[in-house]
């Protein structure tokens, strides 16, 4: 429906144009343009899914780089990867739609994302939680003279308010 | 910001956000190295619940919260979360196999 040359700027301000163009006329085509409109923009930021490893290795890059300085940030969200428009035809056609985990990665220079359906979540799940126990290492670790204090002062007030000892598993 | 100072208050509070929201809430990780900290924010742009660590510990509990989110998003949110336990011992079962033959 709308005419693509391949500056990204001419196809985006098409689009819209056309937008505006429907946005008097019925909502069904103005949500086909939309739909169009998000196309064109994912196809030229290459906003593009990976597939599970490909991301996984990227993550994994993600972390290294950001060792001496960054962020890196994960996000996790319930997604059908499907637009209204799409929706409600599947809807009105009588469909379940599917829903999958949409998850997104970035260290602020760079984004990945990947979508992981029920069957591969547990596979996902492994490998992700690997990479996490790998990089997170700089978190404190909790030392034994802590511990120690700590069940001290446990015990002593627990002397001082019951008078049986609670037991320390 | 709203930090939650409890870990299962956090846990419990979210997974109920969540479970009254499937499709707007998300669950978002921050990890910087350089400063050891770890912040955690589950919103669905209403309401945002965040928790913050610099705990090795608590990165372990959050593993597990990855998990229960995996598991909600991509099954759905009326998933019965008893049954993601009950996989993971099944997981960890299998391990202790053939202990008893070798003599």
């Amino acid at each position: 429906m709308v005419p693509k040359t391949n500056c990204f700027r001419l196809d985006l301000s098409l689009a819209l144009w056309l937008c505006f163009v429907f946005s008097a006329i019925r909502e069904r085509e103005r949500e086909e343009v939309f739909d169009q409109c998000l196309r064109i923009c994912k196809e030229y930021t290459s906003q593009d899914l990976l597939q599970l490893d490909p991301f996984l290795n990227e993550l994994t890059s993600m972390f290294e780089k950001s060792k001496e300085k960054g962020s890196v940030w994960v996000t996790l969200k319930r997604s059908s990867l499907k637009s209204k428009l799409q929706k409600r035809k599947l809807s009105a056609a009588g469909e379940s739609i599917e829903y999958r985990c949409l998850i997104r990665a970035t260290d602020a220079k760079k984004t990945i994302s990947t979508s992981v359906g029920a069957k591969d979540h547990l596979r996902f799940q492994a490998s992700y939680a690997t990479i996490l126990k790998a990089h997170m290492t700089a978190l404190k670790k909790r030392e034994r003279k802590d511990r120690k204090k700590s069940t001290e002062a446990e015990k002593k007030e627990a002397t001082s308010t019951t008078t049986t000892k609670p037991k320390k598993l | 910001m709203v930090y939650i100072v409890s870990w299962d208050e956090f846990v419990e509070q979210s997974v109920q956000l969540f479970r009254a929201d499937p499709e707007s809430t998300r669950y978002v990780v921050k990890y910087r190295h350089c400063d050891g900290k770890l912040v955690l924010k589950v919103t669905d742009n209403k309401q945002c619940l965040k928790f913050k660590t610099d705990q090795a510990q608590e990165a372990k509990k959050m593993e597990k919260l990855n998990n229960v989110f995996f598991t909600l998003m991509s099954r759905g949110p009326d998933f019965d979360l008893s049954e993601v336990n009950g996989k993971e011992q099944m997981e960890t079962q299998p391990v202790k196999k053939g202990r008893g033959r070798k003599q």
